[in-house]
């Protein structure tokens, strides 16, 4: 399955002054003028003082630069003439925005350098160890890196459950069963599939959320058709089931001992490829499928103990 | 109908996988096709899984392929080609 869009996700300085949780109390303290202009990419942080002490080759551009603790004892013991050449001596443009924490207090130098070149600087009264986590926190989550695809997603016994398949082949159909079976709908059509860290989080476009399209139906809202339980918010993918039409299945695994695999972002989804067919009732398999697959991740695995009791009378009879 | 005996040859028998190979290949023809324990007549639809589990058949059974249907030929061809080729074993 192919990703149909990929972004280069950023976030500017407005952006993420206004995201940034409450408790970081964030003071703007200059460089106003550029916080929409100016574009964090990273979530990883950087510590500005190595660059301060004249080794400035490896600022990036776009994380932030923490100005803490170390870093103001360090421009404290300098004299005057030496801190001002520290600033000058930083490629200004290279740098989106500096983060100073646990309330400190920035020396004149930085404050005129900022102000000169509209350098955005934050203040917060965390220590740094906290704001560090905080600000990667949210910006990992805000600058995952992101795909839309095609297929439907729900909520089921408390897993996150993708379904894929052909357009036509009845993914919304079975959505709607499962919804009214009380299983909760996340996306319909297009899932937002979002990489963070080593897990695969998927949602609904704003736009279409709740929305179900049915032919001959039409679109239908979730929400007000079967009420507030029938509808989830976004959710880690635990799941994946391809819909395929009877023919197009080569090779149905018949024991059901190898688990398929799709792989989204290079993360692998354990899959389920369930052929149709008409008198195959794909509703009771989909719920069916994701029980097993809640049996198998206990380490239950029905297969398998069938068929090491069938080795056992076999080697029996020898 | 067509009937043709045949020895388990492979040292595990006709254990899971090899009967889940011979579940496929059975279902991809139109006749109906039996295996039959030579000496307690317990026969099994060669298309279902679970059937063929329960012959439990290992290394050194006597077993009869019975196939009816219009392909029969064939299909009693390659059933019997799988057999005595050990299930891809040997």
């Amino acid at each position: 399955m192919l990703p149909n869009q990929a972004e280069e996700p950023k976030i500017s300085i407005a952006e993420f002054v206004e995201k940034a949780p409450l408790e970081m109390q964030l003071e703007v303290l200059s460089g106003t003028n550029s916080l929409q202009k100016k574009y964090i990419n990273s979530p990883r942080i950087q510590k500005l003082g190595l660059a301060l002490a004249g080794f400035a080759h490896y600022i990036h551009k776009g994380r932030i630069q923490i100005v803490g603790q170390s870093e103001t004892a360090y421009l404290d013991q300098l004299n005057q003439k030496e801190r001002s050449y520290a600033f000058e001596n930083l490629d200004l443009n290279k740098i989106c925005c500096i983060l100073i924490t646990k309330d400190l207090k920035p020396s004149k130098e930085l404050i005129n350098t900022a102000l000169k070149n509209d350098v955005p600087i934050l203040k917060t009264h965390l220590v740094s160890s906290t704001a560090i986590g905080k600000v990667s926190k949210l910006l990992q989550k805000i600058l995952a890196p992101k795909i839309t695809i095609h297929g439907v997603m729900l909520g089921m016994y408390g897993l996150g459950l993708l379904i894929i398949g052909e357009s036509g082949i009845g993914k919304s159909e079975c959505a709607l069963d499962l919804i009214t079976k009380g299983h909760r709908l996340i996306s319909d059509d297009v899932v937002t599939i979002k990489k963070i860290g080593d897990i695969l989080e998927g949602s609904s476009p704003e736009l279409t959320k709740e929305h179900l399209e049915i032919r001959g139906l039409g679109i239908i809202n979730i929400r007000d058709l079967f009420g507030v339980s029938s509808i989830g918010q976004n959710k880690q993918i635990d799941l994946c089931i391809e819909l395929k039409k009877w023919d197009e299945v080569v090779d149905v695994d018949r024991l059901g001992l190898e688990m398929q695999e799709e792989n989204i972002f290079d993360i692998k989804i354990p899959k389920f490829i369930l052929p149709v067919s008409s008198g195959r009732y794909i509703t009771t398999l989909v719920e069916t499928a994701v029980r097993v697959f809640l049996l198998k991740i206990s380490g239950h695995d029905a297969a398998k103990k069938l068929i090491d009791k069938h080795n056992k009378v076999i080697r029996k009879s020898i | 109908m067509l009937r043709k005996d045949v020895k388990v040859i492979n040292q595990l028998g006709l254990h899971a996988r090899a009967a889940a190979q011979l579940v496929r290949l059975a279902g991809t023809f139109e006749s109906k096709i039996k295996i039959i324990r030579k000496e307690s007549q317990i026969y099994a639809d060669a298309k279902s899984i679970l059937s063929v589990l329960t012959l439990a058949a290992s290394k050194g059974t006597d077993l009869i392929i019975e196939v009816e249907g219009a392909d029969e030929g064939i299909a009693l061809e390659k059933v019997l080609e799988l057999f005595s080729e050990g299930f891809g074993e040997l």
